[in-house]
């Protein structure tokens, strides 16, 4: 028994990037405060590694550590975006954090662990592996959240993270001890079958247990209507954490609820499709019409992403392949666009001191044509501009809803996507058009400045040559349905 | 079996009762010495069940670290908690309703509860009679096989929590004199002694 | 009502008797440790010791405990009635129970349960629960000091403390004490683990509140600690407790590391020489070691006293952890 739960296979970037976590925090520890930058460009280096292994890990679906353990075409593509994310992140927070005096060099290492968990999450095929990859990953961003923990806004919103955190966390095991109760088994093949053998006659219990897990999962995603603690964290978190929250947790959230919806939980698809689908309607609607009152870039933001997380969930309601492939489409250049702006936002600094009004911008064209013009693309492909990324993004998950019958869900995604426009154009509006205020400091930082060129040109030339994320967004699609 | 069924129903009583002084009790270092009292009585319907190593890991990890830690830190602080209560009435019609909509739930779902037929068949992990194993060693043959990635996942949560928590707290001070044992003790004599030669009634 | 008798009764009355064969002697044995106390300090100081009552002073510990039961039982106005009340009495109890699992010879027990060390270990660690809740009822700020400062160190050194006895179940491969005293009759467990036994009895030392470390009472700057609030026999009861906690502590470091009831070498004289005496003669050389350290070694400053808890025994005793695993694997000792 013993020898088949050992075969390290499918998991061996997850353990290298564990050793090479720990790794790096002993060589923090031996090194001293002053190691801040090292650690940090040999975390990004550990990511590469990492992403080097799961490229050369086989494309076949195998299950490692007694089932708990998955890997497919769906859990690489996912990992990738992961990695990429807290790589740009971290690459992103390096001189933000010495001018902000965090540069510490624990602050790589709990991004290196929640990347770990991330990609845990994304591999777990079983209850008890999806709760402590989640765990790992939760624990991590609580802590980063709070970073800055001489300043009551980064306390508070690590705080408030974990408190309602630890209350999602605590709707999962409650939903998971029901699934347990009734199936016998924490393993989602084992679930799966009895599914499908009891599909007929299925207990109130286990559709309670089933919402329990979605709503906590719709936590974790910031997924309207359970979004409340996402612009006071997105607000008071430092604002490279701010950006690494709303990319590479949010897609390990999204593939994990995707994952749990389709495998475990497929043949209830009758059951898990309405929750969605009033999910992704109630997350555009605030997405759209709150984020209008905001002053806040960062709050901006937070509200902005629950917008985009409604429209992946549209692709996710449609309850098939296609629809999953537009999700993972639109989490791929949600990432893209994500990052550009959250580098323009880091520019926004004045006198040495962050600056976090929408005002601020005014005039950004003057000063700074680069950061204002990166900013500008990806206001424009967030407001789904074609031939923006962006554009593509919801073109395919709408097409998914149609494909599927979910016309008035389409119409709803559309007409949000309109009135986000909306804010997204007035800052395009307030860059160009308006007098400057006042300037930002330059020069913006080398790291900085390749993050903020390379996700912005992503996002401008995606319609040159969109197959290879199509091409590969279908595979990974198509495997999650085999399995 | 009687004995048995008189230390049950003991434990029980007394774990409950002890469980609701927690909440009710007004001095917070009351409610942690009764939470203790708790813990050590379902430990004792552990031993009941036949599963005594945990029994004796609760003791040893929730009684003699965790709430020695917990009752250190209520008896350091002095919380008001009449402060806290403050809020409690405007917030308890809204607290009591969804507590009463939970708890209706819960009732309806438990009237309707019904276990897959086919659920005996693809449980996995199933605990071994008491009289072949012993049920440490039964969970040792499974913690580090079958649930090796779990156990490992869970030993990085906690390393994380680790981090954490230092990370947020730990400040160097500055000012403060450390002792360096290493140093104090590499000393050479020559430079800690001198042997004076002192002339009789010379002073110094 | 046979079967009364025959399942209940009987078996009460067998069981209680068991108890008092234990506690007797051992209440006994607290007493005149008192007294060895005295006497072993006051050789090492150069002085005569105790000597008036009774025959080179063998009578003084009853002449003492009689003072303390005469005596008045006071409880501060500003205490808190039933914790202080509870206190010495949790403390002394739980020193008595865990003589529950202590096996005297092979077979001869109370109770040989499955899970002994881990049984002993946790009593061991709620005795903090006495001191913590004397300290803070006390209503005083000494005792409170010497509460606060007991707990830090008892949770402290139970770390260590729990490695040691890791690495010897790792050893034995069972968590019964009769096991782990049965696996030593080739060679006992102090000599192939010998840094292990250091450690473990150090922190036994800090375990029980003992010098070098009895911070926790600390005469010299907080009066006496936690105990300085009471009298009579709530006093007595805390002054048992700890003299049967360091019996207690002196048998689990003979049963770990000692070879319990074994004889040193199993040949003719010393085999005829039944088990029990040889557990209790290794007791009383631990015993004897903690009063020579009491003797001789001055107080560990409080910072020390941590330093030396996680600094230097919690990585040393992980690491002979590892690397007795490592042997045991690696020379196929590791028992099945």
């Amino acid at each position: 028994m013993a020898k088949d739960i050992l075969v390290l296979g499918p998991a061996w970037p997850e353990v290298f990037l564990a050793c090479a976590a720990m790794a790096l925090l002993m060589l923090g520890v031996f090194r001293g405060e002053s190691s801040a930058r090292l650690v940090s460009w040999l975390s990004v280096g550990a990511l590469a590694a990492t992403a080097l292994l799961l490229s050369g890990t086989t494309p076949e679906r195998g299950l490692t550590f007694g089932g708990m353990f998955v890997i497919d075409s769906f859990a690489v593509f996912m990992k990738m975006l992961v990695l990429l994310g807290s790589a740009l992140a971290i690459v992103m927070s390096l001189d933000f954090n010495e001018r902000e005096k965090i540069a510490r060099f624990e602050y790589p290492v709990l991004f290196l662990f929640a990347t770990l968990g991330m990609m845990m999450m994304v591999s777990a095929s079983d209850l008890i592996s999806l709760y402590l990859g989640l765990e790992l990953q939760s624990l991590s961003l609580y802590v980063v959240a709070a970073f800055r923990r001489d300043s009551i806004r980064s306390t508070e919103a690590g705080l408030k993270y974990f408190v309602l955190g630890a209350l999602s966390s605590g709707l999962l095991l409650y939903g998971a001890s029901l699934i347990y109760g009734f199936a016998g088994t924490t393993s989602f093949a084992g679930i799966a079958r009895i599914m499908v053998d009891s599909a007929g006659d299925m207990p109130l219990g286990v559709v309670f247990g089933v919402v329990f897990i979605a709503a906590a999962l719709a936590f974790k995603v910031s997924a309207a209507p359970f979004h409340m603690w996402t612009p006071d964290v997105y607000e008071g978190a430092p604002t490279p954490v701010t950006a690494f929250f709303s990319v590479a947790p949010k897609i390990a959230a999204v593939s994990l609820l995707v994952r749990v919806l389709v495998e475990p939980f497929g043949p209830l698809v009758g059951a898990w499709q309405q929750i969605v689908v009033a999910l992704a309607v109630v997350s555009m609607l605030i997405g759209g019409f709150a984020a209008i009152y905001q002053t806040n870039i960062k709050r901006l933001m937070a509200y902005s992403s629950i917008g985009h997380i409604g429209y992946a969930l549209v692709g996710l309601a449609a309850g098939d392949e296609t629809g999953v492939r537009g999700v993972l489409v639109y989490m791929s250049i949600y990432l893209f666009m994500n990052v550009a702006a959250f580098g323009a936002i880091l520019c926004m600094r004045q006198q040495g001191r962050m600056v976090e009004r929408i005002d601020d911008l005014s005039g950004l064209a003057k000063n700074q044509p680069m950061v204002a013009a990166a900013l500008a693309i990806s206001m424009f492909s967030m407001a789904g501009i074609p031939p923006l990324a962006g554009f593509f993004g919801k073109l395919y998950v709408f097409l998914a809803a149609i494909s599927a019958g979910l016309y008035a869900l389409a119409v709803i995604g559309v007409l949000t996507s309109v009135v986000a426009a909306y804010y997204y154009l007035r800052i395009v509006k307030l860059m160009y058009f308006d007098d400057p205020v006042d300037v930002f400091d330059q020069p913006i930082g080398r790291p900085l400045g390749l993050v903020l060129a390379g996700t912005s040109l992503f996002t401008l030339l995606f319609f040159v040559y969109p197959a290879p994320l199509i091409f590969a967004a279908g595979l990974a699609a198509a495997a999650l349905y085999a399995g | 079996m009687i004995i048995q069924a008189l230390a049950f129903y003991l434990f029980s009583t007394v774990l409950i009762a002890a469980a609701v002084m927690v909440i009710s009790a007004r001095n917070p270092v009351h409610s942690v010495l009764f939470l203790i009292l708790a813990f050590f009585n379902a430990a004792g319907l552990f031993v009941l069940m036949g599963a005594e190593f945990l029994a004796m890991i609760l003791v040893v990890v929730y009684v003699g670290a965790v709430a020695v830690l917990f009752l250190f830190v209520v008896m350091m602080l002095d919380i008001d908690f009449s402060a806290l209560r403050q809020g409690f009435l405007r917030y308890a019609p809204i607290g009591g309703l969804v507590g009463i909509v939970l708890l209706v739930e819960l009732m309806w779902m438990a009237t309707v509860w019904a276990v897959a037929p086919g659920a005996s068949e693809v449980g996995v992990a199933r605990m071994p009679a008491a009289a072949q194993i012993p049920n440490t060693q039964a969970l040792g043959l499974v913690l580090y096989t079958r649930y090796v990635y779990v156990f490992q996942a869970a030993g990085l949560v906690l390393l994380v929590a680790m981090i954490g928590a230092i990370v947020l707290t730990l400040r160097q001070r500055e000012g403060v004199r450390r002792q360096d044992i290493a140093r104090q003790i590499s000393r050479p004599r020559e430079r800690s002694v001198e042997l004076v030669k002192m002339p009789p009634r010379a002073g110094v | 009502m046979a079967e009364f008798w025959t399942n209940f009764a009987w078996p009460t009355v067998t069981i209680t008797a068991q108890i008092l064969v234990i506690v007797v002697p051992l209440l006994v044995a607290v007493a005149f440790l008192t007294l060895a106390e005295r006497k072993v300090i006051a050789a090492i100081q150069m002085r005569k010791g105790p000597n008036v009552v009774g025959p080179f002073g063998l009578l003084q510990p009853f002449a003492d405990g009689l003072k303390l039961l005469v005596k008045e039982t006071i409880v501060p106005s500003g205490a808190n009635a039933a914790v202080f009340v509870a206190a010495p009495m949790l403390t002394f109890a739980l020193s008595l129970i865990a003589w529950a699992v202590i096996p005297f010879d092979a077979g001869l027990v109370l109770a040989d349960i499955n899970v002994g060390i881990l049984y002993l270990f946790a009593i061991s660690s709620l005795g903090v629960y006495g001191i913590i809740m004397a300290g803070w009822a006390s209503n005083s700020k000494y005792a409170f000091l010497g509460a606060l400062r007991s707990a830090a160190q008892m949770v402290s050194y139970e770390v260590s403390m729990g490695f040691v006895i890791i690495t010897v179940l790792l050893c034995v491969g069972s968590l019964n004490l009769s096991d782990i005293v049965r696996a030593q009759e080739t060679v006992w467990f102090a000599i192939p683990l010998f840094p292990m036994f250091i450690i473990f009895f150090v922190s036994t030392l800090a375990e029980t509140n003992r010098s070098p470390f009895d911070l926790a009472e600390g005469e010299s700057e907080i009066v006496a600690g936690y105990f300085v609030e009471y009298s009579s026999m709530a006093f007595a009861l805390f002054f048992l407790g700890e003299y049967a906690n360091m019996i207690l502590m002196s048998a689990m470091t003979s049963i770990l590391f000692l070879g319990g009831w074994l004889p040193p070498i199993a040949v003719a004289p010393f085999t005829w020489i039944p088990g029990p005496i040889w557990f209790v003669a290794k007791i009383s050389l631990c015993l004897f070691v903690f009063l020579w350290v009491r003797a001789t070694v001055p107080r560990y400053r409080y910072d020390q006293l941590m330093r030396l808890g996680w600094k230097v025994f919690l990585p040393f005793s992980l690491l002979w952890v590892v690397l007795t695993a490592g042997v045991l694997v690696a020379t196929g000792w590791a028992p099945r």
